[in-house]
């Protein structure tokens, strides 16, 4: 493998899911596997394009391929929303800390997701909903602007829940069309009693506006700023700690986090800009 | 190898030309700067009293490089044995600033280490401290006893040299013919020189003297207006980043060529409004403020949290460069007078 830290791994774009009209899962074959663990991220290059930061969305039990979910967001993620099958890409990483899954063994997960957010939540519940036993149970809580603007829908409504030890509520912002499921923002739909808070921990990825209320919210339940586990969204370009885009306070969110308790940020201004 | 003298400088800088490619300071207009030596010049190169206007950075790090190259990846280019002569202390304070970041434990950057490795490095004593230079007030002194290969000092009709590495006594082994051993008086002299620099410089900068450790200053800041008062002034040039010699942001682009594409590394700063924006439009440090603010946590909190060190060598670089008067020394004596108000209470 390259010595060269800024050299990404040849990579070819071989499926394209629509998810929802501003959302596409990028199905991506590495020229050599790489492997990562839930909740790391990785900068995924379009040739003489830019290069853009994403969690990868599958299980890190299959190192061969990977899915990455993109919502239109930037000059980056609009041309590769115009990518076709074939179009060679570039991957480095993976980068920074996943989810500390021994921490939350025995424990509930309380998962609570918004928007495109649910595509680091993929991978985390992939994972381990594949070792459920390691764990008490999986709640889940995730909301989206409209019901077309849910992701990964045949999981969403189909299998996942139908597993046993998961439990999934769903609430969109606006309804529309036969949508008979509650409306409001995903807050709306956390209650006190969801988890037994001291056998808990809170997982939470989406928006900032969202993950602030979501996470004061938590807060109001009980949950101790260190069972609060956000994955947060900054400027991360080098992916190693040394360009700086991405700095809150004295952390390096590509190196440090993504995953960060609200613990360890919480004194730091701009983390929900 | 005890301390060596030489009377002229040329012979010296010949033999140095044969090796490396050897830069030179000269000065231009009031500042100095760095030039190629050309042995064939009349002009006698000559020592230079402060440090250079551009940072020793930009011959460890360049301004713009090719970083990676796709389909087909790259190594680094190999990078010819350079010299460069006249660097001050607070040069190789950035050096060793530079090196924690780009050369640590578990992260090598290539293309750092490749110059790096090729440098060969010529201090000399400071003397005339400019108008901005405040090493002292940042556990600096103007003068170097390690981090060279060759330091030089300039007494009355002499130049001293010294070696302070491997590298540096091998090429004075090597050229023992051009070199005396220095006299004791000498070496008293130096001393003497070494000494006025150094109250000089605690003149210059007694009215910025601090009365806590800056640390201590930062960490108390949060409630002080003094970073949104400053950054009233600030024009955005971002001239204060471009000559830090210890400011090492930047980005890394995406570009086509004709046969390749190319991912380029370019310097950023940390005091541009898009700096830290993110795709979907948020942004940690919208306000001018927040961002002087971020940048003086970063050098004089969040670094020495993670390496042990300031990431300020007081080279006062920043202070000639800023368009709008914005001074480092005036901001923390402020933020120590603010604390000393609160002490107080």
């Amino acid at each position: 493998m390259s010595q060269n830290p800024y050299q990404p791994i040849n990579a070819e774009l071989v499926d394209i899911i629509d998810e929802s009209p501003t959302i596409k899962s990028f199905v991506v074959v590495p020229e050599q596997g790489i492997k990562f663990e839930t909740g790391q991220f990785v900068e995924l290059t379009l040739p003489g394009e830019g290069e853009a930061p994403f969690t990868p969305s599958s299980s890190p039990a299959i190192s061969d391929r990977m899915d990455i979910t993109i919502m239109k967001a930037g000059r980056v993620t609009d041309l590769l929303h115009k990518c076709s099958k074939g179009q060679q890409l570039g991957i480095r990483g993976p980068y920074g800390n996943g989810y500390p899954l021994k921490d939350f063994a025995g424990k509930q997960v309380y998962i609570v997701g918004g928007g495109v957010g649910l595509a680091p939540i993929r991978s985390l519940f992939l994972t381990i909903v594949d070792r459920i036993s390691e764990f008490k149970s999986v709640v889940c809580r995730y909301g989206a602007r409209t019901p077309q603007d849910f992701i990964y829908k045949n999981d969403l409504f189909g299998k996942w829940q139908k597993i046993n030890g998961v439990e999934i509520k769903l609430t969109v912002d606006n309804a529309n069309g036969d949508w008979s499921g509650n409306v409001g923002v995903v807050t709306t739909i956390l209650k006190p009693n969801d988890v037994d808070i001291e056998k808990a921990v809170a997982v939470v990825c989406g928006p900032p506006i969202m993950m602030k209320f979501v996470t004061l919210k938590l807060l109001d339940f009980g949950f101790k700023p260190a069972q609060i586990y956000l994955s947060m969204e900054k400027n991360m370009s080098c992916g190693f700690g040394k360009c700086g885009h991405c700095m809150i306070g004295k952390y390096y969110v590509c190196k440090d986090g993504p995953v960060f308790t609200y613990e360890q940020i919480n004194k730091y201004d701009g983390i929900w800009d | 190898m005890e301390a060596v003298f030489i009377q002229n400088l040329k012979p010296f800088l010949d033999a140095l030309a044969e090796e490396f490619e050897l830069y030179v300071p000269r000065k231009t207009g009031e500042h100095y700067v760095f030039e190629r030596y050309d042995p064939a010049e009349t002009n006698e190169a000559e020592l230079n009293n402060i440090r250079t206007c551009m940072p020793v950075k930009e011959f460890l790090f360049p301004l713009r490089q090719l970083a990676a190259v796709m389909p087909e990846s790259t190594e680094p280019q190999d990078v010819k044995p350079f010299a460069v002569l006249g660097l001050k202390d607070c040069d190789l304070r950035s050096i060793a600033i530079l090196d924690m970041v780009f050369k640590e434990d578990e992260f090598l950057d290539p293309f750092y280490v490749a110059h790096r490795d090729k440098m060969f490095i010529i201090s000399s004593d400071c003397f005339e401290p400019g108008r901005s230079c405040c090493c002292n007030l940042f556990d600096g002194q103007p003068f170097s006893e390690n981090g060279f290969d060759l330091n030089i000092a300039k007494v009355r009709n002499a130049f001293i040299l010294e070696a302070g590495s491997e590298k540096g006594e091998d090429f004075l082994k090597r050229h023992e013919g051009l070199l005396r051993p220095a006299r004791p008086e000498m070496l008293t002299e130096r001393q003497k020189a070494r000494d006025k620099t150094q109250q000089q410089l605690l003149q210059n900068t007694a009215e910025y003297k601090l009365d806590s450790p800056i640390k201590e200053l930062m960490d108390n800041s949060g409630e002080s207006s003094v970073f949104d008062i400053e950054a009233e002034r600030c024009v955005e040039c971002q001239a204060c980043t471009r000559v830090c010699p210890t400011c090492h942001c930047f980005y890394l682009y995406d570009t086509k060529r004709e046969n390749y594409f190319g991912k380029m590394q370019m310097w950023d700063s940390c005091m541009r409004l898009d700096y830290a924006k993110v795709a979907g439009g948020a942004n940690p440090r919208k306000i001018l403020g927040e961002r002087l603010k971020h940048r003086l946590m970063h050098k004089f909190a969040y670094f020495l949290d993670r390496y042990g060190v300031n990431m300020c060598v007081g080279c006062g670089r920043c202070v000639d460069a800023d368009a709008g008067g914005i001074d480092i020394r005036k901001i923390l004596k402020r933020l120590n007078e603010e604390l000393n108000v609160k002490a107080a209470k």
